[in-house]
Parts: structure tokens; sequence; C-alpha cells
């Protein structure tokens, strides 16, 4: 009898809390109080309701400048810290807090000017140890974006309080636009919070605990808060030394769902203003069909790759991999994405500079194909040699282009086999050799907008154990032409052997080159003034997503 | 007294349990593929740095070593860093497994309440129109994925409706209460903080009921099919014969014994629930431990697979003990049992 009540007693009440809750009015809508008709004195103007940006990403993001270097990552990184330059959207760069630089005839020695004045969020100014600090820190921890400076910098040095100069270890073309990645951090801010004992000796943790969520930058906006699997959000810093666009957001909050169901209805609440890119092309249609939003589209400096083994039967002989590439249906592929996707032109996006507009193009011709095949030593034993395609499973709408690659392989009589591979299973595959698939299907990014940065990660002996390469065409003539134009300080000559380099690789066909990627975002266009959308693109990752260059007026 | 000693025993297997749990997830998840300093340091690190980050792990000593250093850091307390959040597992855990607990322990209530309620109704209507409906929305109900509800739910009424919050555990600009279990609800009663109670309590309603549905129903199935079988007992009839009211009947003499297999049933499915929340948690962006788990599963963050599977371990033994217990207390035929046998 007593259990009885008890339960039932336990029933009524949650019935209860149900009816309360259910009648309680949610707190995010606060209703206005209608105003008196006559006030005896004047009541100030209410403030002015602060602006947010609120855009989704895929997580986990890492705001600590040396740890940071995936989408999310970057762009936090570029909101919360400034670099010595600031890309353009014609893949160049401007100074920013740096204001003039030389370097010297062999192009070793590198010397920044430090514009004056620029102060940190916690209101000490920005120096040129500071400038020091952050590279050193960043090539000692070696994880982030510390691959573009190893082996190159030898020595960050301040020689005064605004004058920083970098020594290399060899001349290097692309190390102006690399420093695009070196986010200065507050070197007594991050030491004054270092954790002992760590593993960088008296150094610490070197402050990567609390970098996890805080920030030591300078720029446009600072951390407010940072639950760390749930959001980041960022408030804006009017200390900040560039120029804001005049209806920047007060707030900028970046939060960890890429969930299409989720996102369809924060954005019909007008709760969402930018959709993340990973967004599948059936919900993109339906996030445009909502009142207000649109779906912009700009190229990006993706391009997806079939990447071919090319030491392993049936793969390792060249005639084999032409036919394959002139059997594949580019145009089908492309259908298969957003429209105004374009057939990659080569190993480097288009929209990257020093692309060869003239390189070689595959298209689809079966003659050919059967041609190439039939000088291949394989010819006669194709169904001996099945060739395996690994399409990684984090990204389901890539077993669409895998099916089609089987299906167009078909007419020329080669065996595809395919196979879903998780992404830390494809990371751990292509380290070996042995282990690596004939073709694994993999979108590669630039990290700065030039050739000679991607053709390195991308064909490069040293990048041959990293899921960017599945090639392993370990060609020393190739690394050696790749290390020669980017050792180039002179821009037209280091682009003359770009364009040679992507001939020479189309000559060696090591992989499919599908298409480049269309960034797609949908955001709300009643209100919000995304510059990548009007085709002001900044070609690097992260930086279309400056909330200081953004302008948002509601909802 | 022997039902306490049978209790304790039941504690005492259970630290075997977790022991055993503990070496089958330790193999598991190092035979997994992935490198996972590789995958902690990002894809373009220099050797160096992986090499460094898999000795600080003891990566490449034998399994047994690293077990060894595993179980010595897990008996203080110290669960190992998360290769995700770059942070202690366990300080990992305690953000992230209240707002799980939270989420499932409201989901159980309504589990409870609103299947034995509904399991009553249908045994007392037994075969009419009612009984009928019920058992096709519990069907419903048993078929259909958690995760097929929550985006019901937060389609119909977070966008179509704009009645519900989405996402999340609390509005933007309420402010949260200091934490003292971690559970916002419970907190927020105990600071006084009501207007981020009933927000908390807002914010519960979608995810809650949308994780509870299948158990509602499967509580209510069994409900009302024990209930049934009991109604043909001869007890019943007696007190039919009696002239005893049929409410008083349901009530007093049907009830208790017709919750035993639900209690029993619930205790599982609660556990299940809480290990299975991760899609709705995704889908609600929701800060749980479920979704932490799955997340660091995808990544092979080693040590905090460890956590979490050990934390919801715990989580099952808890519960089953639980119920043992409520089950003993509704049916002195256990309590009693040993003492007949003397």
């Amino acid at each position: 009898m007593r259990t009885l009540r008890v339960l039932s007693a336990m029933m009524v009440l949650a019935l209860l809390v149900g009816l309360v809750a259910s009648c309680a009015s949610p707190a995010a809508t606060p209703t206005p109080t209608p105003r008196p008709a006559a006030e005896a004195t004047p009541t100030p103007p209410p403030p002015p309701e602060k602006t947010i940006l609120r855009i989704t990403f895929s997580w986990p993001t890492y705001i600590d400048p040396a740890v940071g270097s995936d989408f999310s990552s970057s762009s936090s990184l570029c909101n919360l810290y400034d670099t010595l330059v600031f890309p353009t959207t014609e893949g160049g760069v401007v100074p920013n807090v740096a204001e003039s630089w030389e370097t010297s005839a062999d192009g070793l020695t590198w010397t920044f000017h430090l514009e004056k004045g620029i102060k940190f969020h916690n209101g000490s100014e920005l120096m040129a140890s500071d400038v020091a600090f952050s590279m050193n820190r960043m090539l000692e921890i070696g994880e982030g974006y510390a691959y573009v400076f190893l082996g190159t910098v030898e020595s960050a040095t301040a020689l005064d309080d605004y004058t920083v100069q970098f020594k290399l270890a060899k001349p290097s073309g692309i190390f102006l636009i690399s420093l695009v990645r070196l986010y200065i951090a507050d070197e007594e801010q991050v030491m004054a919070n270092v954790v002992t004992p760590g593993p960088y000796g008296d150094k610490g943790d070197y402050g990567k605990e609390w970098l996890l969520t805080h920030d030591a930058g300078s720029g446009p906006y600072k951390v407010k808060e940072f639950p760390l699997e749930e959001y980041l959000l960022m408030e804006k810093y009017d200390g900040w030394f560039g120029t804001f666009h005049p209806n920047a957001p007060d707030e900028a909050k970046f939060i960890a769902t890429t969930e299409p169901a989720t996102i369809r209805t924060l954005m019909s609440r007008k709760e969402l203003e930018i959709s993340d890119q990973w967004q599948p092309v059936e919900a993109l249609e339906a996030l445009g069909k909502i009142e207000g939003v649109d779906v912009a589209a700009f190229p990006s400096l993706t391009e997806f790759y079939y990447m071919v083994h090319t030491k392993k039967a049936p793969t390792d002989d060249i005639h084999f991999r032409r036919a394959m590439a002139w059997a594949f249906d580019y145009d089908a592929a492309v259908a298969l994405e957003w429209p105004g996707t374009q057939q990659s032109q080569g190993p480097v996006p288009a929209l990257c500079a020093g692309h060869n507009p003239d390189v070689f193009v595959f298209h689809r011709d079966l003659d050919k194909a059967r041609e190439e095949l039939a000088q291949s030593q394989y010819a006669d034993q194709l169904d001996q040699y099945p060739v395996e395609v690994h399409w990684i499973t984090d990204v389901p709408a890539e077993e669409k282009w895998a099916l089609l690659f089987q299906a167009n392989m078909a007419d020329i009589g080669i065996d595809v086999e395919v196979v879903g591979t998780p992404w830390t299973a494809v990371v751990e595959e292509t380290a070996d050799i042995e282990t690596s698939p004939h073709i694994v299907t993999i979108y590669v990014s630039t990290d700065f907008p030039e050739a000679g940065s991607l053709l390195k990660v991308r064909y490069h002996s040293d990048a041959a154990p990293t899921w960017s390469q599945n090639e392993w065409l370990l060609d020393d003539e190739l690394d050696a032409m790749i290390d020669d134009s980017l050792s180039t300080v002179d821009q037209k000559e280091r682009y003359a052997k770009y364009y040679a380099l992507q001939d020479y690789i189309m000559d060696l066909c090591p992989s499919l080159f599908l298409y480049d990627q269309i960034q797609k975002h949908a955001y709300q266009s009643a209100y919000v003034d995304f510059p990548a959308a009007r085709g002001e693109v900044i070609p690097l990752m992260g930086l279309n997503m400056f909330a200081a260059r953004i302008g948002v007026t509601g909802p | 007294m022997r039902f306490i000693t049978f209790i304790a025993r039941r504690v005492v297997h259970s630290i075997f349990v977790l022991l055993g749990l503990s070496i089958v997830i330790f193999i598991i998840s190092r035979i997994m593929p992935g490198n996972p300093a590789r995958m902690a340091v990002g894809p373009r690190a220099p050797q160096y740095v992986i090499d460094e980050l898999s000795r600080q792990m003891h990566l490449d000593e034998p399994l047994h070593v690293q077990y060894y250093y595993w179980l010595r850091d897990a008996l203080h307390g110290d669960l190992g860093m998360s290769l995700v959040t770059r942070r202690p597992v366990a300080d990992d855990m305690k953000e992230f497994f209240p707002a799980t607990l939270e989420l499932t322990l409201f989901a159980g209530f309504i589990m409870a309440g609103g299947g034995i309620f509904i399991g009553i109704l249908s045994a007392r209507h037994k075969d009419k129109w009612i009984d009928n409906l019920l058992r096709i929305v519990s069907y419903l109900g048993v078929v259909t994925p958690s995760f097929i509800f929550a985006i019901f739910f937060l389609l119909l009424f977070g966008m179509a409706l704009n009645w519900m919050p989405t996402m999340g555990r609390l509005s933007p600009g309420v402010s949260p209460p200091p934490t003292i279990t971690g559970l916002i609800t419970v907190d927020s009663l105990l600071s006084g903080n009501l207007t981020a109670f009933f927000d908390a309590l807002w914010h519960l309603i979608l995810p809650g009921i949308a994780l509870a549905m299948g158990g509602l129903a499967q509580e209510s199935r069994i409900t009302r099919s024990t209930m049934s079988d009991n109604l043909t007992k001869d007890y019943i009839a007696s007190a039919r014969s009696l002239g005893i009211p049929e409410g008083v009947i349901m009530r007093k003499f049907l009830l208790k014994p017709s919750l035993i297999p639900t209690i029993s049933i619930l205790g599982l499915d609660f556990a299940g629930t809480m290990a299975n929340a991760f899609l709705v948690e995704v889908i609600f962006n929701w800060p749980g431990s479920s979704r932490y788990g799955i997340n660091t599963m995808l990544r092979k963050d080693l040590n905090a697979i460890a956590g979490v599977v050990l934390t919801m371990g715990v989580v099952f033994i808890v519960v089953n003990i639980v119920v043992d217990i409520v089950v003993g207390l509704l049916d002195p035929r256990i309590r009693l049992a040993p003492q007949r046998g003397e």
C-alpha cells in the first residue's frame, strides 16, 4: 500500500512538473513591458540591443595558436589573434601588425617593423618579443601550423621593441605568405599561466592548459565563454587596431554542431546566421527555401582527389593509371555536387596562386582508356588485380563518387572494390606504404594560397607517410623541383616553376583530379552582410569567418 | 540481515565486473585502427612530436605495461588526459556526465511514471478500444529509434510551432546556478534560482521525452501484460467474490506484484538510455558524456574511451543494485526465502 502511494505520488509529481514547465515562459524571449502614456522626466534611450553572429562548425576547436589548425580552429584563431601580415582576396598579403619589412639579398634574413600601440586584450602592448615568442613556442611544441615553419625558420629574435627578425635555414619564396598562420600571443600572459611540471622543461606545459579556454591575443574578438564541447562565445574587443565592418557583431558564437535537422531549425528561428560547410546538398536546398536565407557558394582552396598508389600493383603501372584517368566520368562526378562546381584543372585548385591554366586535363574517353590499358602489363590479368577504393565514411556523400568510379571502370573491364573506411583508419593505413590502399578519396586544402604549399604536402617524399598523400611517388627529381620552387624568392620565377611542376605531375598521372570544392554556407541574407557571398573571398581556410568584416543588423 | 548480506555480496562482485570491463575496453580500444598520438597532434606534425606523445602515453610499451600504468593512475582518480579536449578525462567526466545523468533521470521519470500509468490503463480496459489504441502507440514507441523522435520533436515543436528551445541546457542570458551536483535543475533549486530551474526544465522536455519513448512503451506493455496475467489469478477472483471494488483490487492487490518485472526492466532501460543518448545529445547539442564518448571513440582517444565506458559500467552496476533493492522491498518472498529454508 505504501509502495503504491509512493509510486502514485511520483507519477502525480511528474505530471505536475510537466504542467508547470509547460506554463513557465522560457526566459530566452522576454516580452517588452508597455511604456506609460506620459512621463514627467525624460528617460535615457535604452542601450542598443547587442548583435550576435552565430556560426556552426565541426568540432573540436583549439584556440591555442600553436595547436589549432583545422577549419574551426583557424576560424577562431583569426578572430582572436593578429598576424604580421593579412591575406587579401587576390591571394597576396598586406601589412597588418607589421607595417613594413625587408629581406636580405640571400633571402635568409627577414626583418619586420611593427606598428606601435597595438594592445592585447589584457591591455599590454604587442611588442617584437611577443612575435619572437609566438614563433619559438610554435616551433617547440611542433603542433598546429608548426609544420609550415619547421625546417625553414632557424631563429626568431626581437632586435628591439618593434623590430623582429627571422633567420631562415634556406631561402623561401613562401615565407612571407606563410606568416598568415603565425598568430601572435602575449608572452607575459602565456608564461604567467604555465603549469609545472610539464613536457617542456622549465616552460612547464607552455601555457597549453590555460590556452585551451582562454586567449592571449590582440584580435578583434576575445573569449567570453568556452564550454569545450558546446560553443565558443567571443565578444568584440573595442581596442582592436584594425577597422571593423560598420555593423560588425558585438558577439560571435561558434556552435559545435553540424546536425542538419538542428541547423534547419535554428535557421528558421533566426537563431543561426551562417551554417557550416558540411551540410549535404539536400539540406542546403531545404535551407535555401527558408525566407530570408540564401546559400553562399564560393570556390575554395580545396580539391577532391583520388589518390592512386603508384607502388602497388596494378596501379603501379602508368598506363593502368592513365586508363583509369581516361575512363572516369568527370562531368557526372561534378553533377553530383553543388551547381557551379568545376572539374579540377590539374593538381592545384584554379583559385590558388600559381595554378597553371594550361595544364593538361583528362576527360572521359573510353577509346583512349582502352588504348592505355592495352599497353599495361596487367592488361590480360585484370580479373586478378582488382582495385580497392577507400572512401571516408565520416563524409557519407563520398560513397556516391566511389560507386561512380566503380561503374566507370567496369566499362573498360577493371574490377573495383568500394570500401567505406573511417577517418582514423585512413590516417593509420596511409602512414605505411604496405597498408596504403590502391586509391583513397580525400579532400585536401592548402593552408595558404600558393601552389607550392599544396604541391609539397601532396607530392613531396617528406609528406608521403601522411593522409594528404597516398601516391608514394618518392620521386627525387620531383622533390628537388618542389624544393627549388619553394626556395625561389622571385614570384614570377617561382610561379613558372609551379607551372612546370604541374605539367610534370600530370605526366606521372598519380591521381585523379575530380573537382575544386565549392564551399557552401546557408546564411541569413536578410540581415547578414557576408562578404564571401558577394564574391569577396579570402582564399585561406577560416578567414571567410572573420567576424570583424561581417555585418549583422538583425534578426 | 540476509538481504543486506545479499546486497553486500553484489557490491563486492561488482568490483570484479568493473575490473574485467576495464581490461576488455582497454584491449579493444588499443587494437582499434588509428594511432591516437598522430590523431591528437594533427596529421602534419613531425614524427618526433608524435613519438614524444606516444612515449608520454606509454604507447611504445607492451599492452600489459600500459594497462598497469593506467590502472595505477585510475586507482588514484587519474583517468589520464583526453587527446580530444586536451585536459584530464576526470575533468571532462565531471563536466559532461551530470548533463547526461540529468537528461536520463528526467527520461527515467517519464518512462516510469508514464509507462506504469499507461500499463494500468491498458490492463484496466483490456481488449477495449483504449487498450488497442495504446497498444499501437506502444509498438510505435518500441520500434522507433529515439533519434527519430528527437528529430520529429525538434522539427515540430522547435521549428514548425516554435514552442520549445532546441539546443543546450539553458537559454542564452539565463545565469547558470553555482555548480553543486552538476544537475542544473537540482543546483537551481538548491541555490534558489527559480528562473534557471524552469528554463533548464524547459530545455529538458524535448530531449527527455524523445529519449524516454522507447522505454515508456516497453514499460507500459510489460505492466499491462503482467497485470493482465495476475488478473486471472485465484486470489483476484476471491477478492472479487468478496465484493471488493475493482479499483481497490487494482491498487491494493494487483499493482504491487505486477510492478516487479517492470521495475527490473526499468533498471536496464535506464542504464541503456544513458549509454544510447548519443544521437539525442547530438541533435539537441546537449553537452553530455554520451556524445563525448562517441566523439572520443571516433578519434581513438584511449583514455577518454576507458573513462566513459567505466563510468557507464558503474552506472549499470549501481542501477542493478538499486533495482534489486526495490524488487526486494516489493516482493517479500525475495527477502524471506532464505529464512523459509531454515
